[in-house]
Parts: structure tokens; C-alpha cells; sequence
């Protein structure tokens, strides 16, 4: 049995919800409020030491790494490639899914933090919140979470994210100008990863992704948003966040 | 026809010299020297759009029929991939997943932890007392930014205390991970040696002369075993006899930047 732990669909909790419903694989779903901190449960614990999401358990054995776990469906369970036979092409899938994981993912969730995050934990009761902080695992993450709450991104941070998100488009860009998916003739993981991570482009960051700058960009988000994976990964979402999906619907005439 | 574009066989260079060599594939060595900033030099192979924008910062480039492939521990997954013979890589995926988790953990945290400690330490004294301004130029065709600040960091030694200590706690915290490993089973994943174990010696090999209060006999005995074990084979030691220098431990340069949050 396959179970995935994870909160909205987005992001990395959006990362294996899209490869298994690609892959066409039933799982159970188990939805995480990560704004209730309920991964940082002792029962969550218990499941995922780091207390990170996803988490996704195989069988009784806990898979590592949300972008590993896309692997390991990949390679585990029978359905469509997801991703490319050829090695090159596979060795380019990796790659573009570091420069989301590594570069463009950390810029695109601080600047959603800010806006999404800090927000709603300005009505909790910071000494609830202290306690919260307190139990975090890992260190980075609690680095993580206390400049959210507290808003305490400098604005020298908010403007690198924001000149990486616009130096990254602008690559994005040009590698789908000159082929279909980020790997090459075939849609792969790494395409999943960079939707789940730069899905909400054009409503945060329009003026670098909109049709005029970044029409091969659009394109991509609008052809992942249209598969009937995607709306069966997106239908797991419960929030208002989720809404900023909706406006990759393409305009009928 | 195989090309690796390396430096001293250390880190990130370190990886696809050992893995060709224990797979036994023939290749043609191109030796970067890239304290003289060779890879940036016109007429220097021309970068395809991933590799100027790779995450690993200095790193070999592999050419495989014109073809680039870069960043270290992909590199050594795509010869798995592309070259059948003497796998090492295991069948099972829950242990490739544990590869790339292993390789993430390595490339996020350990590595940067790592490189810049061996800056610091072994690559600033080469800048000091040089006039760098000449390098600026040089810079500017560095398309990532946090390469071209890794490289003034060194020209400047101006690595904060905070960062230098911060860099301690990742070798501690990563090292303690190995020594963990291995108390489990003789190598990171599985029963066998595999590119996990490349992975993580490749960084791992220097710290017994880099922060020997922190790999030691004492401290970490089976990560000293494992790494004796790891240097005795007949590749690792072919590896490493690429070295010009004599000390490919010392031979550090700007690698992956530190998560800037999270």
C-alpha cells in the first residue's frame, strides 16, 4: 500500500501527488495542516523523524526526498514512463529538477511565505507560536519558519528571490523555446517539479510570466494544468491558495 | 567518445574520475587548471545552457558525444545509465531513492559545509596578497551570481565567523550521518559499495587532513575504516593519481551555495 502525508497540493507535497496520479497509481491520501503544524505532531514524528513534508510510506518503509519519491513511483509501479529512456535526456530531467529544488524553488516558497504564511500566523497567539518553533527538528527549519512568522526576511533576501525568479523564467523560457518539456520530446518529472513549484507565476511574478514575455513558459503551465492528472492531484487541495491555479484555465472564445 | 573536463581530483572532480575508472570506461582527460580560471578563458569548451547554470559551482563537465553533462553525482547516475557494464548502482528502487536522498543531503549541506571550510582554509592563502582586480573581468562572465561572490569571498577571505562556524556544524552534522550509516552496514546503501559511497568520499576524503578534529579514529572510527577501505580499491587510487599537484586534498574551489533559507 502507498501513502502520501502532504499538505496542499503544491509545491513539494504537489511534487508525488502528480507522479502517482500520472503513474495512475491508488494511494491513501493523508492531509497534513502544515499551518496547524501538524507535522511536527510526536504522532507525524513517529512517521517522518525530520518532520518535513511529504512523507510518503511504501509498505511499511518510508521513501526519502520528494523528488526521489517521483523516482521510486517511476520505477516501482506500472503505468506511463515518466521518465525519459534516454540517458541524456534523463541526466537533463535530474538537472532541471535540482535548479527547482536548489535555486528557484527556495526563492519562489520565501516570497510565498511572506505573503502566505506570515499572514496567517499574525492572528495565533505567539507564545502558542514560541512552543511551535520550539519542537522543530531540523534547525534549518526552524530558521525557515521563524522569519515567516515573524516576517523577518530582510529586503535584500525578498530582492534576490526575486531577481532568481526572473532569471530563472527567463531560462525556462529559452530551454521550451527550443523543445516541449524541460528533459526534451517527453513530459517527465521534471516538468512536475517545475509545475508544482512555479504554478503560481503568473499571478505572483505576472510581470515576468505573462503571455508577451514568456508565451512558451505559459504554454507549459497551461498544457500540465490541463492534464487529467494534474486536476486529479489539485482536487486534494483545501485552501484559498489553491485558487491561483485557476487561472491557467485557457479563455474560451 | 568520452571527454571529463577535471580538475585535482578532489570533491565534486573527484566523482566521475572514480566512477569511469571502476567501470572501466576509456576516456580522454582534459585537465582544467582552474585556480588559473582556465574554464573561463575564450576558446575554453562553450557552455551549454545547464552548464553555465549549474548548482555545483566549479565542477567537471563530461562530454559524451558532444553532448555536456555536468553536476558531479548526476554525471556518475548518467554513466550507470548510458554504460551497462560493472554496475554501481543497486536494482532495488527504495535503494536508488536512498542514492538520491543521500546525494541531496550531500549536495546541500555537506559539500557547501565542506568547500567552504577547504576555501577558507586551503584556497584564500593562494589569493593573498595578489592584486584580484584583474579578475573581475573574469567574473562577469559568470552567469550565477553566487559563483562569482564565492570566488570574491575567496580573493578576500571574507568568510564571516558565522559562516565558518555554521560551515563546522554541517561537516559534524553530515559526518555523524556517515559514521550513523555505518554502524547499519558496511557502505550507505545496501550491502554494497555504490554511488552513495562515491558521493560522500569524494567530499569526505580531504577532512582527515582539512578538520581532523572531526574525522578521526577516535571520533568517527568507521568512517576512517570506510574511507580505507573506499581509498584501497584499485580505481580510487587510480583516481587520485590524476593529481599535478601532489596534494588533491588541498585543491578547493566555490562549490554549491548554503540554502539561503529552509
Amino acid at each position: 500500500m502507498l501513502t502520501l502525508y502532504h499538505w496542499e497540493p503544491n509545491a513539494n507535497s504537489g511534487k508525488p501527488i502528480l507522479a502517482a496520479c500520472e503513474k495512475g497509481v491508488d494511494f491513501e491520501s493523508r492531509y497534513i495542516d502544515l499551518l496547524g503544524f501538524d507535522q511536527h505532531s510526536p504522532e507525524y514524528l513517529k512517521i517522518n523523524p525530520n518532520g518535513t513534508i511529504p512523507a510518503m510510506v511504501h509498505d511499511g518503509v518510508l521513501v526519502p526526498e520528494s523528488t526521489a519519491m517521483m523516482e521510486y513511483i517511476d520505477a516501482t509501479f506500472e503505468g506511463p514512463p515518466l521518465r525519459p529512456q534516454d540517458p541524456f535526456e534523463r541526466w537533463r530531467m535530474r538537472w532541471w529538477c535540482r535548479f527547482f529544488d536548489q535555486f528557484l524553488g527556495p526563492s519562489v516558497s520565501m516570497i510565498g511565505w511572506k505573503f502566505f504564511v506570515g499572514p496567517a500566523m499574525a492572528k495565533r497567539d505567539p507564545q502558542e507560536l514560541k512552543a511551535r518553533i520550539e519542537r522543530i527538528p531540523l534547525k534549518e527549519r526552524r530558521i525557515a519558519w521563524s522569519k515567516a512568522i515573524y516576517g523577518t526576511f530582510s529586503p535584500e533576501e525578498l530582492a534576490e528571490s526575486k531577481r532568481r525568479i526572473v532569471f530563472g523564467a527567463t531560462h525556462i523560457e529559452a530551454a521550451l523555446a527550443e523543445r516541449p518539456w524541460l528533459a526534451g520530446a517527453s513530459y517527465s518529472i521534471a516538468d512536475m517539479v517545475g509545475f508544482s513549484m512555479m504554478a503560481g507565476l503568473p499571478v505572483m511574478h505576472a510581470e515576468v510570466a505573462n503571455d508577451a514575455e514568456a508565451p512558451h513558459l505559459m504554454e507549459w503551465l497551461r498544457k500540465i494544468y490541463e492534464r487529467p492528472a494534474t486536476h486529479k492531484c489539485l482536487a486534494l487541495g483545501r485552501t484559498e491558495m489553491m485558487r491561483r491555479f485557476a487561472h491557467l484555465a485557457r479563455k474560451t472564445a | 567518445m568520452l571527454e571529463l573536463y577535471h580538475w585535482e581530483p578532489n570533491g565534486s572532480y573527484l566523482k566521475p574520475l572514480i566512477a569511469l575508472h571502476e567501470k572501466g570506461l576509456p576516456f580522454r582527460s582534459r585537465y582544467v587548471d582552474v585556480l588559473a580560471f582556465e574554464q573561463y578563458q575564450p576558446g575554453f569548451l562553450a557552455p551549454s545552457r545547464e552548464t553555465q547554470l549549474n548548482q555545483e559551482g566549479e565542477g567537471p563537465v563530461l562530454v559524451h558525444d558532444g553532448q555536456q553533462i555536468t553536476e558531479s553525482l548526476f554525471m556518475i547516475e548518467y554513466l550507470e545509465d548510458a554504460f551497462a557494464q560493472v554496475p554501481r548502482r543497486p536494482a532495488e528502487p527504495i535503494a536508488q531513492t536512498r542514492i538520491l536522498a543521500w546525494a541531496r543531503f550531500i549536495n546541500e549541506v555537506f559539500m557547501p559545509g565542506a568547500n567552504t571550510l577547504g576555501c577558507h582554509l586551503q584556497l584564500a592563502p593562494h589569493f593573498k596578497g595578489r592584486d584580484t582586480s584583474a579578475f573581475e573581468a573574469m567574473l562577469a562572465r559568470i552567469p550565477m551570481k553566487h559563483l562569482q561572490e564565492g570566488w570574491r569571498l575567496a580573493f578576500t577571505d571574507g568568510y564571516s565567523d558565522d559562516l565558518l562556524q555554521d560551515s563546522e556544524r554541517k561537516v559534524k552534522l553530515s559526518v555523524q550521518r556517515i559514521e550513523d550509516a555505518l554502524a547499519q552496514s558496511a557502505w550507505l546503501v545496501g550491502s554494497s559499495y555504490s554511488l552513495a559511497d562515491i558521493d560522500a568520499f569524494a567530499i569526505c576524503n580531504a577532512l582527515t587532513t582539512l578538520t581532523p578534529g572531526i574525522v578521526n579514529k577516535s571520533a568517527t572510527p568507521r568512517t576512517i575504516d570506510w574511507l580505507e577501505r573506499i581509498r584501497s580499491r584499485p580505481a580510487v587510487r587510480a583516481a587520485l593519481a590524476t593529481s599535478r599537484t601532489g596534494a588533491p586534498e588541498r585543491a578547493f574551489a566555490p562549490g554549491p551555495e548554503h540554502s539561503r533559507w529552509g
